[in-house]
């Protein structure tokens, strides 16, 4: 189905076996897109926790996570490969552990 | 991924939007009719009286408060739904007490007769237009779990396609004004951007909502590892607050006039605002009534409710529930969504949104089939199969589901009225229908296919209020005249729906080549002389757009 919309422009930016690629890619887009929603409320939960008092502040992380899901998502798009979006994703679910972790010991 | 950022947007808009797109037209239809549920509801029972309004308020109440004190004597809770501008009825309802270890008891609703003051008892079993709504979140013939995550997935790839719409589109507003009413892809094309851009605030509003409703379903990740299991129910306080709770004296009470205590809210509010009553633990020392009118706030208005000692009928000070900023935020947007706040004519704004949604990912599905239209008629061997799938999900679902929505009305009035289980055929009926239209596409020809299950719909539309003539002695002859215009106005809006897709069939019907008519299938002369023709239209508007 994937040769219908390449176009002869982009062909080279496709791989040797484009449909594992772009599997890939859907494949980091669910799971570390997912992974990426739930650090990132839990690093706003902290971070805001001095602020919005402990519960609120849990809260909005959360009512922000799929707005922050669905940039993962099309990040992993933009991308010029995969691994970049495999690679990129992680580290930032680590940036935001690490910083969630940080934030812990400060608040608490 | 494809050169450019925008290009990259714009094959992540096509392939989110394309691979749940017919669930998605499945729950903007369901989710549209759900905001007219209760009037679907009411034609689905034409067993009750025709318009109860013009009752004074009081009268009402006392009615009630005697059928609910001789009927349900052991219940948790009472309810009145006074008539209002959706349903012209009198409704109770009652909570029987809990099970062991349930938190909510079985729920019972009854139309009152308020010339006779008793429940109207031969009811039809139906599923209504509740069930037809509960499918937008809830689909059916599997676990609750399982269809909020498949509706959850849906909507989050709807989100993406909406925000990637967005952005990779250059001239998002010299687009609101050029529609080109031509045929073929820069049509589609016009049409997909005028419903998108037009409503695309609704659009994000919506898709955003839909999943706050599941917020802590969908982040289960982050509830389990952010809070433990004693904060859960301090956190669940905190957003979604309640007043305090009464508890049950077990000694018997009766229940001080409602009617007086209705003659007492007129001090506070404007008469005739009352929407609804709750009555905690009734015929109990410690009863407390509770007047609701219709909301004034989009979140909450702790002035919309007033409490009365059931006991002594006297208003009691009950402090207003304590809404934290992120609650605000998280009740606005559900409001918004479910749009119980809406007066008729927001109501109807609703509805037309709706449809415009419905018709964005549907003209998005055709689009995509459009746009590979040329280079498929060219293959030898026919159209592959992925196109092939895609052109008769599309028939299947955009004039098929519809066709599967009025087969359920019409179930509702064909079904024998005795009949065993009714309420769950009249859902078998929806998906039966359904199912048998996403299967005949492939026996067809992709524009003969659309032609003739257009007609379908047409006919069955059209026919609901015939059905409806035929079947009970309510029809728009008697209606009308009455002006009962939540029962009248369903018969007239299926007739306008029949008639919009008549005139669809119509304007199909001039795109079809004369030797498919008689034919149906393609010969292979036809499909090389078509191509040949729009190729050459469609390659130009390819290049025009691209």
């Amino acid at each position: 189905m994937f040769n219908v919309i390449t176009t002869r422009k982009f062909t080279k930016f496709y791989f040797t076996n484009p449909r594992w690629w772009v599997f890939s890619r859907v494949m980091a887009a669910i799971f570390a897109g997912y992974a990426l929603a739930t650090t990132s409320s839990l690093f706003l939960g902290q971070l805001l926790l001095q602020s919005m008092g402990e519960y609120q502040a849990f809260h909005i992380g959360l009512l922000l996570s799929f707005l922050i899901y669905s940039c993962g998502a099309m990040w992993v798009f933009s991308v010029s490969t995969a691994k970049k979006a495999w690679g990129g994703l992680i580290s930032l679910n680590l940036i935001f552990m690490a910083l969630t972790w940080l934030l812990m010991q400060v608040n608490s | 991924m494809k050169g450019s950022f925008r290009q990259s947007m714009k094959w992540l808009h096509t392939w989110v939007g394309l691979v749940v797109g017919w669930i998605l037209v499945f729950m903007f239809i369901t989710g549209t009719a759900g905001y007219f549920d209760d009037e679907i509801t009411r034609w689905m029972e034409p067993e009750r009286p025709l318009t109860a309004t013009h009752i004074d308020k009081s009268k009402l109440l006392d009615i009630s408060q005697h059928y609910l004190e001789t009927h349900v004597k052991n219940a948790k809770e009472w309810r009145v739904i006074l008539p209002n501008s959706r349903d012209a009825n009198l409704k109770v309802m009652w909570q029987e007490q809990p099970e062991e270890g349930k938190r909510f008891g079985k729920f019972s609703t009854k139309v009152l007769d308020t010339d006779t003051g008793l429940a109207i008892d031969n009811l039809r079993e139906t599923a209504g237009g509740r069930t037809l709504y509960r499918m937008h979140y809830r689909l059916h013939y599997m676990p609750s779990i399982v269809a909020y995550w498949i509706v959850g997935f849906c909507t989050m790839l709807m989100l993406i396609a909406v925000i990637t719409g967005v952005i990779f589109h250059k001239k998002i507003f010299s687009d609101f004004f050029t529609f080109r009413a031509k045929k073929g892809l820069i049509g589609w094309l016009d049409i997909h951007n005028v419903l998108s851009v037009t409503a695309i605030p609704f659009h994000f509003m919506i898709t955003y909502s839909g999943l706050i409703f599941f917020l802590t379903t969908y982040m289960i990740l982050s509830v389990n590892i952010g809070i433990t299991e004693t904060q859960k129910d301090k956190y669940f306080n905190e957003v979604f607050p309640r007043t305090v709770e009464v508890e049950k004296s077990d000694d018997y009470q009766p229940l001080a006039s409602l009617s007086d205590m209705y003659a007492k809210s007129h001090k506070y509010w404007q008469e005739d605002t009352l929407a609804y009553v709750k009555v905690e633990y009734p015929l109990d020392k410690n009863a407390r009534v509770k007047f609701t009118r219709w909301n004034t706030d989009l979140t909450y208005n702790p002035d919309d409710e007033l409490f009365f000692s059931g006991e002594t009928g006297k208003l009691l000070d009950i402090a207003a529930k304590q809404v934290t900023m992120s609650g605000q935020i998280h009740r606005g947007f559900i409001s918004l969504h479910e749009g119980l706040f809406a007066s008729p004519m927001v109501r109807w704004l609703y509805l037309i949104i709706g449809l415009m949604g419905t018709g964005m990912i549907a003209s998005g599905l055709i689009l995509w089939t459009t746009k590979r239209k040329p280079k498929q008629m060219k293959n030898t061997n026919g159209p592959d199969f992925g196109y092939r799938l895609v052109e008769q999900l599309n028939i299947g679902t955009i004039v098929g589901f519809p066709i599967a929505v009025a087969m359920y009305f019409w179930a509702n009035r064909l079904l024998p009225v005795e009949m065993e289980n009714r309420a769950e055929w009249e859902i078998h009926c929806l998906f039966i229908s359904w199912a048998l239209l996403l299967i005949y596409p492939a026996f067809r020809s992709g524009l003969v296919a659309w032609f003739e299950q257009l007609k379908i719909a047409a006919f069955v539309f059209c026919f609901i209020p015939v059905l409806n003539f035929i079947t009970t002695d309510k029809h728009l002859g008697i209606s009308l005249p009455l002006r009962d215009w939540n029962y009248a106005g369903f018969d007239l809006v299926m007739l306008v729906i029949g008639v919009a897709f008549a005139f669809t069939a119509y304007k199909v019907k001039k795109h079809i080549p004369v030797a498919q008519k008689s034919h149906a299938k393609l010969t292979k002369n036809d499909i090389e002389n078509k191509v040949t023709d729009e190729t050459i239209s469609t390659l130009a508007a390819t290049k025009e757009t691209s």
